[in-house]
């Protein structure tokens, strides 16, 4: 039962293995180099759409951190998110606190525990749970704590929180627009060369090697529950952070921030842009979110039902999503040490499982 | 607290919820997939019987429709698109969500998001003591129980059930001993949303028609699948009592939202510490 980012694997990786072009840092540079002089170039509105993607693209990539990279399913990103964007949007309504310094590590903190308790229930343990368990159980979790909310007259009930605060800095209203742009850039930029960082450390290269074969990693002596909880809980706190920008951006929060829909929504944009890379969920979100505001203009009880076509289409004959059209699977799935170096250890693992 | 109602309704949700139950069971035991599209196949089911009472016929004939439709619903997905997850439970999960997106929203679409209310084929309620009991509440508990034992015989009894569990236990040798696993497969898959299906035209009478009627049922129906243990029948239905049973017992004692969330933890508790489910140690 291979994780799905690695099903279509060894199509002749041995051929290519000698020399690859490495496409994705190019298309990570060109991205920062578009996205950096946007907000002069597009009306107000727009602005407020690519700070909504750049935040969704934090919560796409920690779903791919999760799952592309640690193979663990899940279905309770929004959990995270939704959590930690409530717990930010109360502290700023309750006791008037709106400074960004305070806020957004919060937010990221609260989002960093609800994923490890989270993680205490459907991962940590003598022993090991199975993806299937896992899945359902982070859906269960994101079902539940919706239904929570919903019913809790404190947070909200149905209506959620509303007309919160601007988030400020020594003084200063980060607005919604260039400054909450520039922000939520730098905390994604940020975020994203950490993760990609640590992918491809040693413990990523742990984690490569528990997404292949698990139980031989375990006979390696790697504590795997451990690994699996740790980026789990990572995959929270990058959540967290998204929820909490979230929340100030839209100066609201609700109920359908924490559910299923939105758990399953960041699933679809990862496997939209591509699994395991990193920068396609980010594409993903770009890409399915112009979609989505196209296609509402004109056929607003449409959108789901091409979204479900959509992800249907793609599990079935695309599951590399659009990254795998770019990059090779190598690439893709990720090298560990320089490569020049002669021994790949995963390219060798992948070969001969294969 | 009255004991009379309160035990009738307890029974009442639970019959229910062990026909919805059952049917996802038998997918996810004998094909190791959980079925996300289930909830909308109770829909179908729900809407057919809608359909048919909107030409003037009886609902009860909607009632005998609607496994039928949604059985051969069941039957073209599983062989345009649910055949091709059958090694990988995570694709299988993503795929059947996507199932069930277009399903609800394409339903969504043709009922306007409105809800619609369906006559029972029996109306009234007859008196027990000082209590009236819903007459086709009853009734439903009644072919609850008929539909239990019939599947049970159909899986114990025949030869077609042979042949489930025989690719069950080890579809190779199944294969080698001249079954189309793939035929069973399929006739597996259409027999689940054929439950499900009924359970949907079931209940509609009871909850209104909307698009949304099958969705509540759908992570409590896995909890209840995963408790009882995957891959027994008698697992399922002991998970899908239990659970039925709990969620509507604890609303009569605690708030509502609160009893929700003990269920769901317990549920993922209990499973997480007893994996091959509730029934295993009896069954060994």
């Amino acid at each position: 039962m291979g994780t799905m980012p690695l099903m279509q694997e060894n199509s002749g990786g041995r051929q290519r293995a000698p020399a690859y072009r490495r496409v994705l840092p190019w298309i990570e540079i060109a991205l920062l180099v578009a996205a950096i002089p946007l907000p002069w170039l597009v009306e107000d509105f727009w602005i407020l759409f690519a700070t909504k993607v750049l935040i969704l693209g934090l919560l796409a990539i920690s779903f791919d951190m999760v799952w592309g990279f640690g193979g663990i399913m899940s279905f309770g990103q929004a959990l995270f998110f939704g959590v930690a964007g409530y717990t930010a949007a109360l502290i700023a309504t309750k006791l008037d606190v709106t400074s960004v310094l305070v806020l957004l590590p919060t937010a990221a903190v609260t989002g960093l525990l609800s994923a490890l308790v989270l993680a205490i229930i459907v991962i940590l343990g003598r022993r090991p749970t199975t993806v299937v368990f896992v899945a359902l159980g982070t859906l269960t979790g994101s079902y539940v704590v919706e239904r929570l909310a919903r019913g809790w007259s404190y947070v909200g009930g149905q209506n959620g929180i509303s007309s919160l605060p601007r988030l400020t800095i020594g003084g200063v209203e980060i607005e919604e627009g260039i400054l909450f742009y520039f922000m939520a850039l730098g905390i994604l930029a940020t975020v994203y060369v950490l993760v990609r960082l640590l992918m491809r450390s040693q413990f990523g290269l742990v984690l490569a090697g528990i997404r292949q074969q698990e139980s031989r990693i375990a006979f390696l002596g790697y504590r795997v529950q451990n690994y699996k909880g740790v980026v789990f809980s990572l995959g929270g706190l990058i959540a967290g952070t998204a929820g909490g920008m979230y929340a100030f951006h839209e100066g609201f929060m609700g109920p359908g921030q924490l559910g299923p829909v939105l758990s399953t929504q960041v699933v679809l944009y990862a496997l939209f842009g591509g699994v395991g890379t990193l920068i396609g969920p980010i594409i993903g979100v770009g890409l399915i979110e112009i979609m989505s505001y196209a296609l509402s203009q004109y056929w607003e009880t449409g959108w789901p039902i091409v979204l479900g076509l959509l992800l249907l289409a793609l599990v079935m004959f695309r599951p590399t999503g659009i990254m795998g059209l770019l990059v090779s699977d190598r690439e893709r799935v990720g090298s560990f040490g320089r490569p020049k170096q002669a021994a790949d250890p995963v390219a060798g693992t992948r070969h001969e499982a294969a | 607290m009255d004991v009379v109602p309160f035990v009738f309704d307890v029974a009442a949700y639970s019959a229910i919820f062990v026909l919805v139950v059952l049917g996802l069971g038998i997918i996810a035991s004998m094909m190791g997939i959980f079925n996300f599209a289930h909830g909308e196949f109770v829909l179908l089911g729900a809407y057919t019987v809608y359909l048919v009472e909107g030409t003037g016929m009886p609902s009860w004939f909607g009632m005998l429709l609607a496994p039928l439709c949604v059985a051969i619903v069941g039957l073209v997905l599983e062989r345009l698109v649910i055949r091709r997850f059958y090694a990988a439970p995570v694709v299988a999960m993503l795929g059947t969500y996507a199932i069930a997106l277009v399903l609800r929203e394409g339903v969504r679409g043709l009922l306007g998001g409105q809800f619609y209310n369906v006559s029972a084929p029996l109306v009234g309620s007859f008196g027990l003591g000082h209590f009236s009991i819903s007459k086709w509440r009853s009734a439903v508990i009644v072919i609850t129980v008929v539909v239990m034992v019939g599947c049970y015989l159909l899986l114990v009894r025949t030869r077609f059930g042979l042949q489930m569990r025989a690719s069950l236990e080890n579809p190779a040798l199944a294969r080698a001993s001249g079954i189309s696993t793939s035929r069973v497969y399929a006739a597996t898959f259409a027999l689940g949303a054929g439950l499900a299906g009924l359970a949907g035209g079931l209940m509609v009478p009871i909850y209104s028609l909307n698009a949304d009627l099958g969705v509540p049922f759908l992570i409590k129906s896995f909890l209840a699948v995963m408790l009882g243990g995957m891959g027994s029948f008698e697992g399922s239905v002991a998970g899908a009592a239990l659970v039925g049973a709990t969620s509507a017992a604890l609303p009569w004692v605690i708030k509502p939202v609160v009893a929700n969330l003990l269920v769901f933890l317990i549920a993922i508790v209990i499973v997480k510490f007893r994996p091959e489910g509730l029934l295993s140690r009896w069954r060994s």
